[in-house]
């Protein structure tokens, strides 16, 4: 009996259900374009606002340095609404912390979807690529999620630079033309596990082929913080230049070692190495004698009116704050999406997909030395510019990096994105 | 055969510091039972104490500070946390590490930032080069300390009545307690002798050729877990010897990788746990551990 | 009657969870996958922890492979990746067997070792899987990953496509709905499964190992083969439940495997209750919503600092907070989250007919004394030594 009822109800559940299905969709027709001149909107703008959402690391362990450009960006885009907003809007940062886990990056990235136009930034290696197929597929620009050449390969993501193998290459290049690097010479690469190190040994690798050099590399993981038996290696090999993809914890240590060891050949860093607090530690001295940092960025020091810019911004939003690469950075990555965001709204289509479009017609964009050419994302595949900032560190220098120029080598020009 | 040697020393004076740290874990795990998730906290939060208060105080006062501060914190996460637990077993003890960790290291995150503090130790960068061997002069200093400190251990287990108290409290705990051993006194030493311990061993962490204090300070302690574990969980004696075996493994896999590439990149972080592995499978309870034979 | 009052609340759990696909927003949805993947690894872990007195921090390698071997077994034969090309249902069931065996692997270890020491030592199995993920490019993707297939049984696919357009009583089902119904259905087969497991003849004989090893051989258990199954069928969970995980994520990576998964389903079944599925539940709900939940609202309080400005800002402050709860309960709820509602229960209805979860605690609940006494032999735990130690 009891069986029956049950198998009564579960057959009725069903009909109820069905009988309330469908798999015709109502809004199939295409929606409202709205009427001649108005600007079409969607998810995220409405008729006084538009809502743009940073996915950031504010409890984990690259809190500080975002922190940095959470500030910078909410400053840019306040400087923004009170020149008249974009499209007659005032554009709001909904600013949400992922903690550097990419499960919470996807939750948050479900909540912010339906609520902004745009992503201006999704930080962190493994939470941005949990991120990225999502906003793939729903059409959503997405920005400020690093510089590794995997991400050329997604057509809603705007790279804020050039990738890290590009610059490695733009290093060895520099290595032989500018510093005399004999052909045949070892140079070791020194790399965390993951898209940033790998990338940044692709790159070295290419370069070295072009160049007849040999490269010693050496994997290493964000944990490593003394490199001492690395350093021993790298001697052993015998190298001549050594390019660092990690982080300034890492960078201390080699260069200390390296240096204690009495090998004194020039060592180049990716954006991410430089931090400016390294050059009061005991590898300070050793620093200023022999690192250079390859970014696409522009140091914080540089005297060119974008950077300038970014520079007042901060100093103002945050007297007693951290000058690294960050404030350049976010400055430059708020001033990418808000061409896009004008872009879009002079083609009268600030819809999420509308954004993209803008954003990938975009090219010969001058960023008053945020980037040190204009910049071209009309090729989803290739990245805006192969042009690097090659800098030194310095105690003098605010920030703690002396530009040198801007460089471009001719396996820079060569590499094989993708 | 010099660059050998070289990688063979930096192998023994870094696990010499990891012994520091497994024995820490040793102490509280026998003296009370956890499973100390929050010992790599303990000592950033001892290595934080030091690079704040070098500045003002010097640097000798202030590792006295922080190697205090660190013992404090361990008695004080003891008496108020652990031995108030609903219910007493290694499970939730260990979780209530867990949480205790999540907490400071989420403040020490914060108070550090991205900075690096300068530890501010008076060896600085300096090497010390005999033969053809180089070692720094902090890891030359750390491995000669570690001794010194592992033998006033073996003076205070061996020698005076709060150690073979401790020993017999973690030999069995009942016992010991019908026999007139405070177990509330013995578990308060262990944590602060670990702590104290775990302070030791950070200074030497963040002094050269690592930078400084960082938040990933806290991790380094992990690395010992596998030194801790082949050593035997219940070993002070384990604990050092498999510190010094993770170490030259470390060293040496990292300084010969290039001839390793059949195994995979990044050999110098999966080795310790095979190394760990493969002893657990000939000894399951580790080097030294005491053999779980039950007879039926 | 009293039969049917039992199981009113799991009943109503059930309807309810079936139910929220129709209320719930996006954010809400994902998380929610999330949290149902969480609870199958959770319950396997349970079983392992609660009922046989061992203790598993291997859960991510097993949740790794079960989510590598979906994706390799669903995945087409030409992609980037390696890849069969089978039907998802028997790439689900592959990922549990394959977890399974390689969980039968390591029995030379976690038949012989015990408690807390096991624990310990299968920190090392997250690592190896690690650094197989991270090498084995060609079948994981190397440390990029692979996109994972969407589930789908034929006519029907639990993504946006194939039907394109959905809608049951005007809902639109997109393919978050459609994966809610599955893992709810995979939840619950691990539920009544587990349970079974529990009040079966292998459970009763992993019970008595856990108590004592000792008695448990003088009644003739193969104490090494009950341990060992013990931490197979776990494994088969969690490889289960990183399949799910796969699933919910759409792509993987090593990254989503570390230690901090494996740490994440202690903290479950820990808050939970250990040897409770329901408490498994609760855990994994707590681990997953709550972080979530705090992030959200904390960056409503008016009197926090922005980011960077160096005070107490929201996301630190809720980082905070998550550490207090997990302090909190385990100082003030006497057997997790499912003993406090048991003891709850217990006060309104006095029939002691739940075997859902663990012997809850007499109530009222007697304070602990100070000093923090010795658990009683018969609750679950996991013992730090043996006292039958011949030295």
């Amino acid at each position: 009996m009891k069986h029956r009822i049950r198998t009564t109800l579960a057959l009725a559940g069903c009909v109820a259900v069905l009988a309330a299905c469908s798999t015709e969709d109502p809004d199939a027709a295409p929606a409202g374009g709205g009427a001649e001149g108005e600007v079409r909107t969607g998810t995220g703008v409405t008729a006084d606002t538009i809502t743009v959402g940073m996915l950031t690391d504010l409890s984990g362990p690259f809190a500080a340095g975002a922190a940095v450009q959470v500030t910078e960006t909410q400053a840019y885009y306040d400087q923004v609404n009170t020149e008249g907003g974009i499209c007659g809007r005032d554009v709001e940062v909904d600013v949400q912390d992922h903690g550097y886990d990419p499960q919470k990056a996807v939750a948050l990235y479900r909540s912010m979807a339906s609520n902004v136009v745009a992503l201006q930034q999704v930080l962190g290696g493994p939470t941005s690529a949990a991120v990225l197929p999502l906003a793939e597929a729903d059409g959503l620009y997405l920005g400020g999620h690093g510089w590794a050449g995997v991400a050329l390969q997604y057509e809603n993501a705007q790279i804020p630079g050039t990738t890290y193998s590009i610059e490695s290459a733009n290093a060895i290049d520099y290595l032989v033309d500018e510093l005399g690097l004999a052909p045949g010479s070892k140079v070791g690469v020194v790399y965390f596990v993951g898209d940033y190190g790998s990338d940044s040994l692709a790159g070295a690798q290419h370069a070295a082929q072009q160049r007849g050099l040999e490269i010693v590399p050496q994997e290493i993981t964000p944990r490593d913080t003394d490199l001492t038996a690395q350093a021993s290696a790298l001697q052993q090999a015998g190298v001549s230049a050594v390019i660092l993809g990690a982080a300034p914890a890492q960078l201390a240590s080699l260069a200390g070692v390296l240096a204690a060891q009495g090998l004194n050949v020039p060592l180049f860093g990716n954006t991410p190495t430089f931090g400016p607090s390294l050059l009061a530690t005991p590898a300070g001295p050793a620093l200023e004698q022999n690192f250079y940092t390859v970014t696409s960025i522009a140091p914080f020091s540089l005297d060119q009116p974008g950077v300038q810019a970014a520079r007042d911004l901060y100093e103002a939003a945050a007297p007693d704050g951290e000058t690294g690469w960050e404030v350049p950075l976010a400055y430059a990555q708020a001033e990418l999406l808000t061409t896009a965001l004008r872009g879009a709204c002079d083609a009268g289509d600030l819809t999420p997909e509308g954004v993209v479009a803008a954003m990938r017609k975009t090219t010969g964009l001058d960023t008053e030395g945020l980037y040190a050419t204009p910049l071209d994302f009309t090729d989803a595949a290739q990245p805006p510019t192969r042009t690097v900032y090659v800098s030194r560190a310095s105690g003098q220098a605010e920030g703690g990096l002396e530009v040198l120029g801007t460089f471009e080598g001719p396996s820079a020009q060569s590499y094989p994105v993708g | 055969m010099s660059y050998f040697l070289t990688q063979l020393a930096n192998g023994l004076s870094y696990g010499l510091i990891l012994g520091l740290i497994a024995v820490g874990f040793v102490i509280v795990f026998t003296s009370t039972g956890v499973l100390n998730f929050a010992h790599g906290s303990v000592l950033l939060t001892g290595a934080y104490l030091v690079a704040v208060l070098q500045g003002p105080v010097g640097f000798w006062a202030a590792v006295v500070v922080g190697i205090a501060g660190a013992a404090l914190l361990g008695v004080l996460i003891n008496a108020v946390l652990v031995r108030n637990l609903a219910e007493a077993n290694p499970g939730t003890a260990a979780i209530l590490m867990l949480g205790v960790d999540i907490l400071l290291l989420t403040e020490l995150t914060r108070r550090i930032g991205n900075r690096v503090l300068p530890i501010g130790a008076p060896w600085g960068a300096d090497v010390v080069a005999i033969g053809g061997v180089t070692l720094p002069t902090s890891r030359a200093i750390a491995a000669g300390l570690a001794v010194v400190v592992f033998g006033l251990l073996w003076f205070l287990f061996a020698r005076t009545g709060t150690g073979v108290a401790m020993r017999a409290a973690a030999a069995d705990g009942d016992t010991a307690s019908l026999m007139g051993i405070r177990l509330s006194r013995t578990g308060a030493a262990g944590w602060a002798l670990a702590g104290a311990l775990a302070a030791i061993a950070g200074v030497f962490l963040a002094s050269f050729p690592a930078p400084g204090v960082g938040p990933a300070l806290a991790i380094s302690a992990f690395a010992a877990i596998p030194a801790w574990v082949l050593g035997g969980f219940d070993s002070v004696v384990g604990a050092i010897v498999g510190g010094l075996i993770i170490g030259v493994v470390t060293a040496l896999a990292v300084g010969y990788e290039s001839h390793l590439h059949f195994l995979g990149r990044g050999l110098g972080e999966v080795v310790p746990y095979a190394v760990m592995i493969l002893v657990l499978l000939v000894r399951p309870s580790g080097l030294f551990g005491r053999a779980e034979a039950v007879r039926v | 009657m009293s039969e049917v009052l039992r199981r009113l609340p799991a009943a109503l759990a059930v309807l309810v969870a079936a139910a929220l696909p129709f209320l719930l927003d996006d954010f809400w949805l994902q998380t929610g996958l999330f949290t149902m993947a969480a609870v199958v690894g959770a319950i396997g872990l349970t079983l392992l922890v609660g009922v046989a007195g061992q203790l598993s921090l291997g859960h991510a390698c097993f949740a790794a492979l079960g989510a590598y071997t979906y994706a390799w077994a669903v995945g087409e034969s030409g992609g980037r990746a390696a890849g069969l090309g089978l039907p998802p249902l028997l790439a689900l069931v592959l990922a549990g067997v394959v977890a399974a065996v390689a969980g039968a692997l390591f029995s030379p270890i976690s038949g012989r070792l015990r408690g807390i020491y096991l624990g310990l030592a299968t920190i090392g199995l997250v690592f190896l899987a690690r650094h197989l993920m991270v090498n084995l490019e060609d079948a994981t993707g190397g440390f990029n990953g692979r996109t994972v297939e969407p589930f789908s049984v034929p006519g029907f696919s639990f993504s946006n496509e194939d039907p394109d357009y959905l809608a049951v009583a005007g809902v639109e089902f997109e393919g978050l709905h459609r994966l809610w119904y599955l893992f709810l259905v995979v939840v619950l087969l691990a539920a009544w499964l587990g349970r079974n497991i529990k009040a079966s003849r292998t459970g009763r004989a992993l019970a008595n190992v856990r108590d004592s090893e000792t008695a448990a051989a003088a009644m003739g258990i193969h104490v090494a083969r009950a341990k060992a199954t013990a931490f197979v069928i776990s494994s088969a969970y969690a490889g289960i439940a990183g399949a799910l995980m796969a699933l919910a994520y759409g792509r993987i990576a090593p990254d989503l495997f570390g230690l901090q998964l494996s740490i994440d389903f202690l903290i479950m079944i820990v808050l939970g209750g250990l040897g409770s599925i329901a408490g498994a539940a609760a855990g994994a709900a707590f681990v997953v919503i709550l972080p979530l939940v705090l992030t959200q609202y904390s960056s409503d309080l008016p009197f926090l600092a922005t980011p960077g400005s160096g005070g107490l800002d929201a996301a630190t402050l809720a980082r905070l907070l998550y550490g207090a709860a997990i302090i909190a309960v385990l100082l003030f709820l006497r057997g997790g989250l499912a003993g406090a509602t048991g003891r709850l229960r217990h006060r309104r209805a006095p029939h002691p007919a739940d075997t859902d979860d663990p012997p809850p605690a007499p109530p009222p609940p007697s304070p602990a004394p100070p000093g923090a006494a010795t658990p009683a032999p018969s609750h679950p735990g996991v013992p730090t030594r043996s006292k039958e130690t011949s030295p």
